[in-house]
């Protein structure tokens, strides 16, 4: 690790105008992941500016029936809130499996999202329930969805000096559920094979009104399965679609070959986690 | 017996429960500076050019090491090397491996040492590389070495090859014990590199002066260290190991210490090193690649007629240390059967790859992998049942093993019923996602033993002026336990109580000499050497007592209060007042000597090829996906013929400790590296190691015959846990899928690729 400059502004705003300045500046907000890199030496900056001195971005609240969650939240938070688990039980079940409680209590939303990394569990989870992302740029803020977020692995639509301020969720709807799957070889502390999750929303007869499958891991960013969430609708979901919305997203998962596995085998476990995610899904919106 | 036998807390557990233990990498020393290593990028290249001087410019920095300066100063040898010497401090004409050692930095602090790193100006050429052992050991291969250097007797490189050791074992006629086979099995089988991953990092503190060095390092052995570190820089060296947060054979024999030692010399003041985790990745020392050809001819009734069985280690880069691990389980390769016709044949071979080093029982897990899982196809394929046909094989007291020795404390088919038994229960039904098994293995252990008689420990024990005990042993407290196991032993001998004694450990200007903790040597060598120290310390201060109290020495007692007459306890005298009278305090050395022969009651005489055979079964019953081919294990057993254990408690979390690392290299742990010898591996990030939450339910069980020789009948085990864990872990899985795994890891994709070729995925 190089020696470098250090500042925790008290603002977003100010943060944002820090790391704007100069060229090789690096925002930090729980460190599980700048930290690492620090320490292979894969990012020299020579200022690095804290973000967790701007408390304006702490805490979760509720407009409209919906959800805000400041981009310092703990990922932690996230998994224990109550207020998560009775609107979004898919976010805190998200949550709940990233790495260990160690990391969970250090790692922030704002960090997860603003990473870009594409084997991240938490942005999987946060598209499937249609999420926007905040973003802050000096005083000036804007807001876009976080599926159209992600450019490609580490590469977000942010500007250099913006930072992701804030998430927000749509109000929950009736009759929906979703769920969180992810299979990874080792320990839980590792970088999945696979991610997916599904949101499915039925109608008062049982048939799947709407659907969001979002699979991580097997592409440069996560995927909006489309096609998956397609043979789902109109019909009450079971074996049958839920393994053809699987076998189509496992099609359209782009996994390259590296330690985890061929891609051959991601497009095994896509298939897996998809049939899995969609039932579980199903069954607690009918439930 | 009052303290061996029953399980105290670690003497050290509370320390390190609330964060006080210090360790090497907490030590700071004044007017120490930092370094950091240049490494090669190349896995193999001639070094043709190196300039230093911009980073020498740079400030902050103190000093560069680099070939100039370890072959320009007379008093610093440039090859390290105690059993194989062919490591040079710093590269001198070549680098052998991406991460080899090219220049060490000296600066203030750790940043601007990491910065001068880059300013050093280093050309390469780079040479044909060699990655794997069996294309090493090719007609024509590029040298990696142009001559060979053993030191260690048992050493024999074939000059003019990469092959830096082959050594053989035989006995009876091998091609006449096949010819009486009535059938015969061949099986190949092979693992994989992995790294050890200790908690805390390899660290050097080196303070080198004109007249004396002084190296504060977390190594294994640190009297051998003393040794080598005086014959390169002639010099007398002491070497000072704190706790120790695990080493499992990767700091054994490293040259780090060399290393450091050399800037230090070369700074004139302290020099630390601090390796990173990465580092460890890229160049500490590794589980070798192996590869081996088992040949088994068995009779009907599945009794073993002939074996032969032909192994490769990669030794890597430097031979240091890779080569003897190898020939160490020469002995151990057959497994721990009655076989009348054997032949062992054993390579270590250079290759571009980072020095291969002991790991948790050497290679002997890679052979217990082989003829555990081979003996269950035998059994399988005779149609007998496979406990059964092991008991029909297995050594027991009495026999003859391959080397002649006569084997005194098997118990090893106690062991695999202990194992078994520890399983009970009806056999785990699959479904339709998930196969169950249950398999089974046994295994046979070797310790480091001399060939000639020879004293490889010695302790002292004193009684203070404060009335308590001391111990001194060499052994590393390297979480093992080993100064509570030392401590009880000397109480016990002492008859006083554990509250009595404190320990003193491995700092060579303190405690006598030791060989190295490593092989489960400690509680049988170094816990012999305490009990002779101990049982004559005793015996002194009856001697003393007996003045002070003008009784003979036979009716006095010596316990926690002091010494006191039998018949009459109110006439005592302290230990505080004993050792007043006595003018200075009591001293008694003690030692172990092993090796040589064994000769029975009639006289007949036996070498003894190992000081003691650790044997041990192990089970386990697994879960295989037959979507994603992921293997859990749900529960492991372990029973192991300790002798006697002189801490319950600190064994049985030894053997799970055991069991728990070898899950991973069992399972998913691998080093893996491209064509051109790069590890893509390089960081934890892409290395999965096992955590709890990948844990079984353990059932450990001990078998406690006694061993004779051992202190109080103790035998060491610190390694056998781990051995057996493969091998039961692939039978098991054959158990529950059909499909007969020959390597490690048993890595998901693996698995289901086996599975659907075999049917037996779901959703294929
Ligand atoms: C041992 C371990 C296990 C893990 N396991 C998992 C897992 O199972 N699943 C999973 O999804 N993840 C896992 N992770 C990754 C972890 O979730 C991410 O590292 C984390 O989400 C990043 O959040 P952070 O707050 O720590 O970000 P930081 O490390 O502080 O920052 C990450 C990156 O985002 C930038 N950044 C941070 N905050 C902002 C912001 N508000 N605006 C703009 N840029 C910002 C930083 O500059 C940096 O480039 C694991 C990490 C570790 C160390």
């Amino acid at each position: 690790m190089r020696n470098f400059e250090y500042a925790q502004p008290a603002t977003a705003s100010e943060a944002s105008r820090l790391l704007a300045d100069s060229d090789d500046t690096l925002a930090l907000s729980g460190g599980t992941a700048a930290v690492v890199l620090l320490h292979l030496g894969l990012l020299r900056p020579s200022l690095v500016v804290d973000l967790g001195g701007a408390t304006e971005m702490q805490g979760i609240e509720r407009p409209n029936g919906g959800m805000r969650v400041g981009a310092l939240t703990t990922i932690r938070t996230l998994e224990t809130s109550a207020a998560v688990a009775v609107a979004y039980p898919i976010l805190a079940e998200a949550a709940s499996q990233v790495g260990s409680v160690r990391v969970r209590n250090a790692a922030t939303v704002g960090g997860a999202v603003a990473y870009g990394e594409p084997q991240t569990d938490v942005p999987a989870a946060l598209i499937a329930l249609g999420a926007e992302v905040e973003a802050q740029h000096g005083d000036s803020r804007r807001s876009l969805p976080l599926a159209d977020f992600f450019h490609g692995p580490y590469e977000t639509d942010l500007a250099h000096g913006e930072i992701v301020s804030a998430v927000s969720l749509p109000a929950p709807q009736a009759r929906t559920g979703g769920c969180h799957a992810k299979f990874t070889i080792g320990s839980m502390e590792h970088k999945p094979v696979a991610n997916a999750s599904a949101v499915v929303t039925l109608d008062a007869d049982g048939a799947c009104l709407a659907a969001r499958v979002v699979v991580g891991a097997v592409g440069p960013t996560p995927l909006v399965a489309e096609r998956a969430a397609s043979a789902l609708l109109g019909a009450p979901i079971g074996e049958a679609n839920a393994r053809e919305a699987a076998r189509v997203a496992a099609e359209d998962a782009e996994p390259i070959d590296d330690l985890r596995g061929s891609a051959w085998y991601k497009r095994r476990i896509v298939r897996v986690l998809v049939e899995r995610a969609v039932r579980r899904a199903a069954e607690r919106a009918a439930a | 017996m009052r303290v061996v036998g029953s399980s105290p807390p670690t003497l050290e557990a509370e320390d390190k429960v609330a964060g006080r233990t210090r360790y090497l990498p907490d030590e700071v020393v004044p007017g120490m500076a930092h370094a950091k290593v240049l490494r090669s990028p190349y896995a193999h290249a001639r070094l043709v050019f190196i300039d230093a001087s911009p980073a020498r410019a740079l400030p902050g920095v103190v000093c560069v090491l680099t070939r100039d300066e370890v072959l320009a100063d007379p008093r610093v040898g440039n090859l390290y090397g105690y059993v194989f010497r062919d490591a040079p401090l710093v590269a001198i004409d070549r680098v052998r491996y991406q991460g080899d050692i090219v220049a060490v930095v000296v600066a203030e602090d750790v940043h601007t040492a990491e910065e001068a790193l880059e300013l050093i100006d280093v050309e390469y050429e780079e040479l044909p590389r060699l990655l794997d052992a069996e294309e090493a050991m090719s007609p024509g291969a590029p040298l990696i070495h142009d001559r060979m250097y053993p030191i260690a007797s048992e050493l024999h490189p074939i000059e003019g090859t990469n092959v830096c050791h082959r050594s053989t074992l035989e006995t009876g006629d091998v091609e006449r014990g096949f010819a009486e086979a009535d059938a015969v099995f061949e099986d190949v089988y092979e693992a994989p590199p992995v790294q050890h991953c200790a908690l805390e990092l390899h660290a050097v503190i080196a303070d080198v002066r004109d007249d004396a060095m002084t190296v504060r390092t977390n190594c294994q052995a640190p009297f051998p260290l003393k040794a080598e570190l005086e014959r390169i820089f002639k010099r007398p060296a002491r070497v000072i190991v704190s706790y120790v947060g695990g080493g499992f054979g990767s700091k054994s024999r490293d040259r780090i210490e060399a290393v450091v030692a050399a800037a230090s010399n070369l700074a004139k003041r302290p020099v630390r090193l601090v390796l990173t985790q990465e580092e460890t990745f890229l160049a500490g020392y590794i589980r070798p690649a192996f590869k081996c050809w088992i040949k088994t001819g068995v009779t009907r009734d599945g009794i073993i007629t002939a074996r032969s069985y032909r192994f490769i280690t990669d030794a890597g880069a430097y031979a240091i240390t890779g080569a003897r691990s190898a020939n160490n389980t020469v002995k151990v390769a057959a497994g721990p059967y009655r076989i009348p016709n054997a032949f062992v044949e054993c390579f270590a071979v250079y290759t571009n790859k980072p020095p291969s080093a002991p790991y948790r029982g050497l290679p002997t897990t890679q052979h217990t992998m082989a003829y555990e899982t081979q003996m269950d196809r035998i059994a399988d394929e005779l149609g007998i049942d496979r406990v059964e046909i092991r008991k029909r094989n297995l050594l027991k007291d009495g026999d003859i093993h391959i080397t002649g020795d006569l084997i005194r404390s098997s118990h090893v088919a106690e062991c695999l019923d202990g194992a078994v038994a520890a399983l009970s229960g009806p056999a785990p039904a699959g479904d339709e996602q998930t196969l169950r098994g249950r398999g089974f293995g046994c295994t046979i252990k070797y310790t480091l033993t001399p060939p000639q008689p020879s004293v490889e420990s010695e302790a002292a024990v004193e009684l203070g002026a404060d009335g308590r005990f001391e111990v001194r042993a060499a052994t590393v407290n390297i979480g093992q336990g080993s100064d509570t196991t030392m401590a009880q032993i000397a109480a016990e001998a002492l008859g006083v109580g554990l509250e009595q004694m404190r320990v003193v450990h491995s700092d060579t200007a303190l405690v006598p000499p030791d060989s190295s903790t490593t092989a489960s040597r400690s509680t049988y060598h170094m816990g012999n050497a305490v009990l002779d120290a101990a049982t004559r310390l005793r015996a002194e201060v009856l001697e003393v007592a007996s003045g002070l109290l003008e009784e003979e020495p036979d009716a006095l007692r010596l316990d926690g209060d002091g010494v006191r007459l039998a018949s009459a306890p109110e006439r005592r005298v302290a230990l505080d007042e004993l050792v007043a009278a006595n003018g200075a305090p009591l001293l008694q050395y003690g030692q172990c000597e092993v090796g040589g022969e064994y000769v029975d009651e009639q006289g007949k005489r036996y070498p003894v090829a190992s000081t003691f055979w650790t044997f041990a079964a192990a089970g386990a019953e697994v879960e295989v996906s037959r979507e994603t081919g992921q293997i859990t294990l749900s529960r492991v057993s372990c029973a192991v013929n300790v002798g006697r254990a002189v801490n319950p408690v600190s064994v049985h979390k030894q053997i799970e400790g055991g069991l728990g690392m070898e899950l991973g290299p069992t399972l998913f742990e691998r080093l893996v590296w491209d064509g051109d010898g790069q590890l893509l591996t390089s960081s934890l990030l892409d290395y999965p190691l096992p955590t709890m939450s990948t844990m079984p339910r353990y059932e450990t069980a001990l078998v406690e015959p006694g061993f004779p020789g051992g202190p109080y009948g103790a035998k060491g085990m610190g390694e056998v846990g781990s051995v057996v864990l493969p091998a039961a872990v692939l039978n098991a899985v054959y158990d529950a899928t059909g499909v007969r795994f020959h390597s490690v890891p048993l890595h998901p994709e693996a698995v289901l690729r086996a599975l659907e070729e075999a049917g037996e995925a779901a959703n294929g």
